[in-house]
């Protein structure tokens, strides 16, 4: 097996890992230069390689984690973009709550993916001339039910292609997603667009060195914890938001001992992030990744934030201790203006941290008016932190537990997640974790403060992607919005839910093979399909399916004793 | 600060379940509208949460229905999933998590009436009912109800089981029984003793649109609910008027839907019928539930409007004349000589021959009212049913209205053990919504079943 590096560029730290199979051979750590984010992830990349065996050299292959896309979003730093949409009939265009420049169309497009009414070329050329004099640089091009049915998007496309080639590469919604929801549609393909530029000059320089590292196959990590092909991010770079927490998840997948039905809490300064793990994988959100508060469609790890940290504010009126959710800056052991749970784990001796002095006299002052001495304080902030947290573990499986369900079957199985062990990380964890198991009752694991478990998680992570499939043999007519595909459906009659499945893996196989990339047949797993028979006037017309298929996600199990090494 | 989430919604399409596979109400029923509703991001919307629907117990059935022989042998799973959904719909509303709730479900249920030997009009558990029983108990029986059903068929099931209950009001809108199943709700059905004009029918003729519609409501519901001052207002909304209904002969289009719950400003909306499911229900839904939420529903609307829409404005006079009798009955119904309508016996007498389409079943009910002047009056029945196999059931009810008097109660206990001892019955019910553990007793005859 041929050695791969794995770099994840954080806000305060680039992390590298060298691997060869489930062996550790090197981590590196160098600070991240937010001026020039290239010249970090080189120096950990130079130092990697030089720890490559000779016997070893040749092509490596790369996983990178960056931040690119997630703070081009967050810092606003992509170009003025523009969405032509094509809003048919329904909830009132004018009502969307998209944060985007908006240039409604004519013509539409029915549930079925029937044309209900066409697409005004003149109108378009006229939207397209209106958003270059307002100075937008980049379009996306977003109609309602455009999964099925693509066509205006395309004559758009080609219009601008054709016509408006400075405007050119558009951004289609139906390419980033199969899913049904509008106003996600139009936030995802303009945040792409948006920052298309962005990554294709990020691609642009990491294929320049590619040679001088002498680098073999070059990945970018997902909100999904996958892998996305270097030159198809500049398509689809919005897939890449979110690959932070991403990594982090894949690195705990990577690393822990048993996860099967865990709840990870990971504790930073600021917020604690949820995750949910079950039958070993971590849980998806079922439409899309949420970033700057914009949803979208994006696939990303369920996570859920609370704003409970090391660093979150702590008041105490004389009876009930209150933790959260603002944020007060470090702990007064380090020299912050107001106590935190961090300083009362100080006082507890907890945690050997900056001046224990200085956390003692702020808890007493604190408690004194209460009477209540320093510890006594520390023990009930410590017990209100874990209160919370399991609190919150308890609020997330009842949300995961009552999502609706829509049919007979499921209601009577009912959603059975159950937490069954409780996974700790970050620099708090130590101290907090046990009291939260003890609150949930459940048997609780810490995981050792690893640097470099977002770049393993980087490395340890492998392609994925998923196409929607859609045959309706009324219309006779089959399409997947994500490859451009439509196709006529030649004998109605006999097209069954096996010849759909074939299908959906027939063409998720082309399209990996479209990305550079050998997927087996036996690799794909069909996660959602539907069948309906379509009766019109007491007689039976076709039937309509509704397939999502994916490459089934795989991690690569890293040995924790050779990663600690 | 958090403002409290306007609509509850909880969507339950029951996609696996059908009543045959080419039947109107069939999994495909609701697929459209789920596309539409996913499609249009209302479930992103902070107007709009979604909830799972609970599964229904057999008692909060046999709160408000007597099945024949028993809720297991009459219920799929489906309807108590239906009747459960209701009532987490209503739940979210009573215990103030939402504004306001729809439950989006099938199967429907305003043609159960209140004895159950099988399925009509599609519909077998009365999923308004056993909601409002539940809520009713919840309450100890201190709630007053307005049912608005704007179905295109009249609610017959629902008017049955209220119609001698006086903190029910039950007003009915829909296509002339003289042209639609199930024939009944003229202008002249106006509840029993107990609860004399409270139950209210409107007949609009075939072809009335939203003109028609609209002028019902503005001009008689809304007056009447004004007066009446329900705890609770809930919208048994069937979708059947629809101009692209199959099986109706209706014009109204989404906009219209939308804007009625507009005026109505339902508390909860039940789905009830519908079946134009590509044409109408997609369309319609999402005009309700925008309506419900507070939205500009304006930009709702079907691919193809039907000629007649175009030219509406004109209210039909048949339309007028009954909004001005019901009116009329409305003011005067305090003044009207009860002794007149009902007679002077001790109990009211009526029978009836019902027909359930969907099972293929002929019943006769004969049904005695007490004429009492401390509550509503106890009641007891008689219902006599044969299947196309000519399996026949034969049964007898008592039933106690909520807050029966003293009187009422114990000649109602008598009334049950005399039946308990006629050898004629299959089965012998009593049924007491107030009572909390057992709201219905059922003695099945030995050697009948």
């Amino acid at each position: 097996m041929s050695a791969l590096i794995g770099i994840d560029v954080g806000g305060t730290n680039t992390n590298g890992v060298l691997l060869k199979g489930s062996l550790v051979l090197k981590t590196v750590k160098a600070p991240t230069n937010h001026a020039n984010l290239h010249a970090g992830t080189q120096e950990v990349l130079t130092q990697l390689l030089a720890a490559l065996p000779e016997k070893e050299r040749g092509p490596v292959g790369l996983h990178l984690s960056t931040t690119l896309a997630t703070n081009a979003i967050v810092e606003g730093k992509g170009v003025p973009t523009a969405v032509l949409i094509i809003p048919g009939p329904g909830l009132r265009w004018e009502d969307l709550r998209v944060p985007f420049k908006l240039y409604p169309l004519a013509g539409a497009i029915d549930h079925r993916g029937r044309e209900t009414g066409p697409l005004d070329q003149a109108e378009v050329r006229a939207a397209v001339r209106a958003a270059k004099a307002a100075g937008y640089q980049a379009l996306a091009v977003v109609g309602k039910f455009s999964p099925r049915n693509f066509q205006h998007e395309l004559a758009i496309e080609a219009l601008i292609q054709a016509e408006f080639p400075e405007m050119a590469p558009v951004t289609l919604g139906h390419r980033l997603s199969g899913r049904l929801n509008f106003p996600r549609r139009i936030t995802t393909a303009a945040l792409n667009a948006s920052i298309a530029g962005i990554q294709a000059e990020f691609v642009r320089m990491v294929e320049a060195v590619k040679d001088q590292y002498q680098l073999g196959k070059i990945y970018l990590l997902k909100a999904d914890g996958g892998t996305l092909a270097l030159a198809e991010s500049v398509n689809r770079s919005i897939e890449t938001i979110l690959s932070g927490p991403a990594a982090s998840l894949m690195g705990t997948m990577a690393l822990a001992a048993e996860l099967e039905d865990a709840v990870a809490l990971d504790i930073g300064g600021t917020t604690s992030e949820i995750s949910v793990f079950s039958g070993g994988e971590a849980l998806t959100e079922r439409e899309g990744a949420v970033i700057a508060g914009f949803p979208t469609l994006v696939p990303a790890f369920f996570s859920r934030s609370l704003g409970l940290g090391g660093d979150s504010q702590v008041t105490f009126d004389g009876t009930e201790v209150a933790i959260g959710p603002q944020r007060v800056g470090p702990p007064v052991a380090l020299g912050g203006p107001q106590v935190t749970p961090t300083d009362a784990v100080v006082v507890l001796g907890g945690a050997a941290l900056g001046d224990e002095q200085k956390a003692s006299a702020a808890l007493q002052a604190m408690g004194a008016p209460f009477g209540l001495e320093p510890r006594a304080l520390a023990a009930k902030i410590v017990a209100a932190f874990a209160q919370k947290a399991a609190a919150a573990i308890r609020a997330v499986y009842a949300e995961l537990n009552n999502r609706p369900v829509y049919t007979v079957s499921q209601v009577l199985a009912g959603t059975d997640l159950k937490p069954k062990r409780l996974i700790g990380m970050g620099g708090p964890a130590a101290y907090f974790i046990p009291k939260i198991g003890e609150e949930l009752g459940l048997p609780y694991e810490v995981l050792p403060h690893h640097e470099a478990a977002n770049a393993i998680g980087a490395a340890a992570s492998r392609p994925t992607f998923a196409i929607t499939l859609r045959a309706d043999t009324a219309l006779e007519k089959m399409v997947v919005p994500e490859l451009d595909y439509t196709a006529e459906i030649g004998q109605p009659f006999t097209f069954n839910l096996a010849t759909a499945r074939q299908e959906a893996v027939r063409q998720t196989v082309n399209y990996a093979k479209k990305m550079g990339l050998v997927i087996d047949s036996s690799e794909i797993e069909i996660t959602e399909e539907e069948v309906f028979n379509m009766v019109r006037h007491f007689y039976t017309v076709g039937k309509n399916f509704n397939l999502r298929a994916q490459v089934k996600p795989k991690i690569r199990r890293i040995l924790p004793e050779q990663a600690d090494a | 600060m958090e403002t409290k989430t306007k609509l509850g919604l909880v969507f339950f399409p029951a996609f696996d379940w059908a009543i045959a596979p080419d039947h109107p109400e069939r999994e495909e029923r609701l697929l459209y509208t789920r596309d539409q509703i996913r499609e249009e991001g209302l479930l992103d919307l902070p107007e709009i949460a979604e909830f799972r629907p609970q599964i229904a117990t057999r008692q909060e059935i046999e709160r408000a229905q007597i099945c024949v022989p028993s809720v297991e042998k009459v219920c799929t799973e489906s309807h108590l999933i239906a009747a459960g959904g209701t009532i987490t719909a209503g739940d979210l509303v009573v215990s103030g998590q939402t504004e306001r709730a729809f439950a989006l479900l099938r199967p429907p249920g305003h043609h159960a009436l209140r004895i159950v030997h099988g399925s009509r009009g599609f519909c077998t558990i009365n999923i308004e009912a056993v909601m409002v029983e539940y809520l009713r108990q919840r309450r100890n029986g201190r709630l007053r109800v307005a049912i608005v059903d704007t179905d295109a068929h009249h609610a017959d099931g629902t008017q049955d089981i209220y119609y001698n209950d006086p903190d029910v009001l039950h007003i009915s809108i829909h296509q002339d029984g003289r042209t639609l199943y199930p024939g009944t709700g003229a202008v002249n059905e106006l509840g029993g003793p107990g609860a004399y004009g409270l139950t209210l029918n409107v007949p609009l003729p075939p072809g009335s649109g939203d003109a028609e519609l609209l002028y019902a409501v503005e001009h008689l519901v809304l007056p009447v609910l004004r007066d009446f001052q329900p705890d609770l207002i809930i919208n048994a909304a069937g979708q059947d008027n629809h101009f692209t209904d199959p099986i109706t002969n209706m014009n109204v289009t989404a906009q219209g839907y939308a804007r009625l719950t507009e005026l109505l400003a339902p508390d909860l909306v039940v789905l009830e019928g519908g079946y134009s499911i590509e044409g109408a229900l997609p369309y319609v839904n999402v005009g309700i539930i925008l309506a419900l939420a507070g939205l500009d529903y304006s930009g709702v609307r079907e691919p193809e409007l039907p000629p007649a829409a175009k030219k509406a404005g004109r209210v039909h006079d048949a339309v007028v004349k009954n909004v001005a009798f019901l009116q009329e009955v409305w003011a005067k119904r305090k003044e009207t000589d009860l002794a007149a309508v009902f007679g002077r016996d001790d109990y009211f007498r009526r029978k009836r021959h019902l027909y359930y389409d969907t099972d293929d079943i002929h019943e006769v009910q004969v049904e005695e009212i007490k004429l009492c002047t401390q509550c509503s009056g106890y009641r007891k029945i008689h219902s006599y049913a044969e299947d196309r196999r000519r399996k026949q059931a034969q049964i007898a009810a008592v039933l106690l209205p909520w807050h029966a008097c003293g009187a009422c109660q114990q000649q109602a206990a008598e009334a049950f053990e005399q039946l308990c001892a006629e050898p004629e019955w299959d089965d012998v019910y009593f049924q007491n919504p107030a009572d909390l553990k057992q709201p219905l007793v059922s003695r099945a005859r030995r050697g009948k079943r």
